[in-house]
């Protein structure tokens, strides 16, 4: 993974040089922005529903940190029923739930009682393409 | 026996390529999964679950298939850039545990520990797999010892313990736990050596320890020597951190299906020489040698298997790829019979050396070594802009009917935007 954006650009030309040149430091390095940890950070596709509620849709790129403990109201990657799928993780008096999209109470996971759901990854960034 | 202080773990990860295809796939944690090599050929990473069914390491596929179909194994095509990049992510992993690390294969690596106290060794080995396990999904077993070889064997051991780690650093426990290992088992042991071994009735890491060092300089070599002390606790193996240049650069493939014609196999050849020149140009080399191989199915009978391969020295250094393709493809013309089906071709570069080492040669002039240095940095410069093969060489083939089987490949890349792991809305 590699992307460079130019932070400032200068044109070389006649006349008085721009001020700012000094000043031009490095490029932003969006990779570096996002991912605070590079080998447990993964890209990983939508696929099928949106969720709405928290801005996830069909076909954007999740960037996911394994490395993550979720907190309450953290959009996570879970293990369910032998599958990946998206998820929020929910705090409540103690207790930890996973919810889907819609969050009505009785589609909530309750976690104690679901030893075998595993949280794979906590969702730090939604990339969602808006053209 | 010498005293040293070296603390030297082997972290190794679990049956790695299975471990890598489940990652983004639950649905087989718990199923029998078996990974195969090239075209789809042989068996080359196999679940617990698998190996309890009796799958052999390396055994042919079509061997197992009965095993497989019974059982509903999971069966997948080796996917080497998604094992390339867990791999590279378990080792940065791994480099914060220690500033020593030598990076042994794609899923093994050895830490010097040294630092760390005796009784906090399980304890750091412990948070070494809890770590890599919750970063990568990769899990691990750890061996921990005075030397290499001693880590390999504990590493063996961990692979069957539950606690997935071992420490050899009590000194009482280690020749109870050398008689468990089998001599083939041993780091450095290799078939003629053990078969010479069981005759003189060395048949056990423990046996090999307590020979005599003079028996073991008459009857074998320095690497025999070197082992047997090593078992001692004696460290003859340094670890190895530094990055090293290969010295070599081996490019080659297995065909999807079989190929008889010189025409498609000058399309592999020239494939193979534009990858191998890329890599080589990255690490700032050059070569002197090229070896061409081709052999058909080793599986053949007898008459109908043929295997050669031909070297050809460079005039000057090179990494050009077109001067690479010209004399690879004489090689292979010299090499290449009529009538029969061919299964696997490929490249060596050797004697590589750095771009520095060598000076300007007299006929570099001649040779118009400039023009083409930037040609060749156009091309890799547009290939990593535009993906693999965007610029090639015509010879190289447009079509590949050659190119290799991958039918139960699980597709996924993670350089690749269209084909990242996907997970579901529910």
């Amino acid at each position: 993974m590699k992307l460079l954006l130019p932070f400032h650009l200068h044109k070389v030309g006649a006349g008085f040089p721009s001020p700012a040149t000094d000043y031009v430091e490095d490029d932003i390095d969006l990779n570096a922005h996002i991912i605070k940890n590079i080998p447990s950070t993964f890209l990983i596709r939508v696929q099928g529903k949106s969720m709405n509620n928290i801005g996830i849709h069909d076909g954007d790129l999740l960037v996911v940190d394994k490395s993550l403990n979720p907190k309450n109201f953290s959009t996570v990657i879970a293990n369910v029923n032998e599958e990946l799928v998206v998820k929020s993780f929910i705090k409540e008096k103690d207790q930890s739930y996973l919810a889907s999209g819609s969050i009505k109470l009785k589609d909530k996971i309750n976690l104690a009682e679901n030893p075998e759901i595993i949280i794979w990854g906590v969702v730090t960034y939604v990339i969602h393409a808006l053209q | 026996m010498l005293y040293n202080k070296n603390k030297i773990a082997l972290v190794d990860c679990n049956s790695f390529y299975v471990s890598c295809e489940r990652l983004f796939n639950p649905s087989i944690a718990k199923k029998p999964v078996i990974v195969l090599s090239n075209n789809d050929g042989c068996v080359i990473s196999r679940s617990a679950e698998a190996k309890i069914l009796g799958i052999k390491m390396g055994e042919p596929y079509f061997k197992v298939k009965s095993i497989v179909k019974k059982n509903d194994v999971k069966i997948f095509s080796s996917n080497y850039s998604l094992y390339g990049d867990i791999s590279r992510r378990v080792m940065k992993t791994l480099k914060q545990f220690s500033s020593e690390i030598e990076i042994y294969s794609i899923d093994e690596a050895f830490l010097n520990l040294s630092s760390i106290k005796h009784e906090n060794l399980l304890g750091y080995g412990n948070l070494i797999r809890k770590t890599v396990l919750k970063w990568t999904g990769i899990p691990t077993s750890i061996g921990i010892a005075r030397t290499k070889t001693l880590s390999k064997a504990a590493n063996h051991i961990a692979k069957k313990d539950l606690s997935g780690v071992i420490s050899l650093i009590n000194e009482k426990k280690i020749e109870e736990i050398l008689k468990q290992i089998k001599i083939n088992d041993v780091w450095g042991v290799g078939k003629k050596l053990t078969n010479f071994y069981i005759k003189n009735h060395i048949n056990t890491a423990y046996d090999l320890r307590n020979i005599s060092a003079n028996w073991i300089k008459k009857n074998t070599n320095v690497l025999g020597s070197r082992t047997a002390m090593e078992l001692q606790g004696i460290p003859c193996i340094s670890l190895d951190s530094h990055d090293v240049k290969r010295k070599n650069c081996c490019v080659s493939r297995s065909f999807g299906t079989k190929v008889t014609k010189l025409e498609e196999l000058k399309e592999s050849i020239t494939t193979h020489c534009l990858n191998a020149a890329e890599k080589i140009r990255n690490d700032n080399q050059t070569t002197k040698k090229i070896t061409v191989f081709i052999r058909t199915s080793p599986f053949q009978k007898k008459k109908y298997y043929y295997a050669n391969a031909k070297n050809i020295d460079f005039p000057i250094r090179t990494n050009d790829s077109i001067e690479l393709i010209k004399q690879a493809l004489i090689g292979l013309k010299y090499i290449y019979k009529k009538g029969y089906r061919y299964q696997k071709s490929g490249i060596i570069l050797s004697d590589l050396k750095d771009i520095a080492v060598y000076k300007k040669n007299l006929f570099s002039e001649i040779l118009n070594e400039e023009k083409r240095a930037s040609l060749m940095k156009a091309i890799d410069h547009t290939n990593f802009k535009y993906g693999r093969n965007a610029l090639s060489i015509a010879q190289a083939g447009l079509k590949k009917k050659w190119n290799i089987k991958k039918q139960h490949s699980s597709k996924i890349n993670m350089g690749c935007f269209e084909l990242l792991p996907s997970v579901r809305i529910s």
